[in-house]
């Protein structure tokens, strides 16, 4: 197999906003509600019927965080989305770089390379 | 012509996201293919088992092209809140002649993989779930049809990247 391997340096912090309830949720629409708000590109990466997952990019974690209200106001105008008396951001964390040639020489599964990175660099995270 | 389309996701399947991919893929496959048949399969959950038995099925039913929906990225690998992400390891079982761009995020994890390559004589590709990502992805498929696997994925690898808001080294 021919296979190619690209790394993209972009800037992101992941938010995650709980308590919500979530059916028939437009991922587009939701981002280009938040993409007005802070004024950047966010891309939806994970639903369930009680959460949203999003990438923010180029956007510091504690602008994120600072926002929270506006925010979640600007969550629940969104079509498929009821926020609940307990809706809160469960999440805002800035990815962290790594060096590549850090990572542990690759395995077939990406989950135990990368438990593998954390061990060798983060021992307190258990 | 005969396309099918085939989300993934339990999400999908559930209804608690829409699938706003799938008529956004159509639209750009009936403006490369006008005389396509082109059909939108139920959603697949996320294993490995029943998308490659989504994909059989397409195949037995007529499909030349074979097309998914999400499932790229490392997912569940990386984070336990994230969904399953199943079917690009799921069409490595299957598939011949298959190239294959990988692009990473700083952090290290893997934040989409495009594969491109055939089954019983079907080309099969894969697109990003995000709806930005997907539309780029398969609008540099459509624009590549005729080149050979490694052309076409990378022009789909190189869509979705212009999609950050930053460059690649």
């Amino acid at each position: 197999m021919a296979e190619t391997a690209v790394i993209v340096h972009a800037d992101k912090t992941v938010m995650r906003i709980t308590g919500l309830r979530v059916q028939g949720l437009d991922t587009r629409a939701l981002e280009q509600l938040l993409a007005e708000r802070l004024a950047t590109a966010v891309r939806v990466i994970g639903v369930t019927g009680e959460a949203v997952e999003m990438d923010v990019y180029g956007a510091p974690d504690e602008a994120v965080l600072r926002d929270e209200a506006g925010i979640l106001r600007a969550v629940s105008l969104c079509e498929g989305i009821t926020a609940t008396e307990v809706a809160h951001m469960a999440l805002s964390e800035r990815i962290l770089p790594v060096d590549a040639a850090d990572i542990p020489e690759k395995t077939p599964c990406a989950r135990e390379r990368w438990m593998r990175y954390e061990h060798l660099h983060h021992p307190d995270r258990g | 012509m005969n396309i099918c389309i085939i989300p993934t996701g339990d999400e999908i399947r559930s209804g608690t996201v829409r699938d706003t991919d799938s008529p956004a893929v159509m639209a750009h496959l009936l403006v490369r293919w006008p005389d396509a048949e082109v059909r939108r399969l139920p959603p697949v959950c996320d294993r490995e088992g029943a998308i490659q038995a989504a994909l059989d099925r397409a195949i037995e039913g007529g499909a030349e092209l074979a097309i998914f929906i999400g499932g790229s990225g490392g997912g569940h690998r990386y984070s336990a809140t994230l969904g399953r992400d199943y079917t690009h390891s799921a069409l490595d079982r299957l598939l011949e002649g298959v190239a294959a761009r990988s692009i990473y995020g700083p952090n290290g994890h893997l934040w989409s993989r495009l594969l491109c390559g055939t089954r019983r004589g079907a080309r099969v590709i894969n697109l990003p779930g995000p709806y930005v990502e997907a539309e780029a992805a398969i609008r540099a498929f459509c624009a590549h049809t005729e080149a050979d696997a490694e052309t076409t994925v990378q022009a789909m690898a190189d869509a979705v990247i212009a999609c950050y808001p930053v460059g690649t080294v």
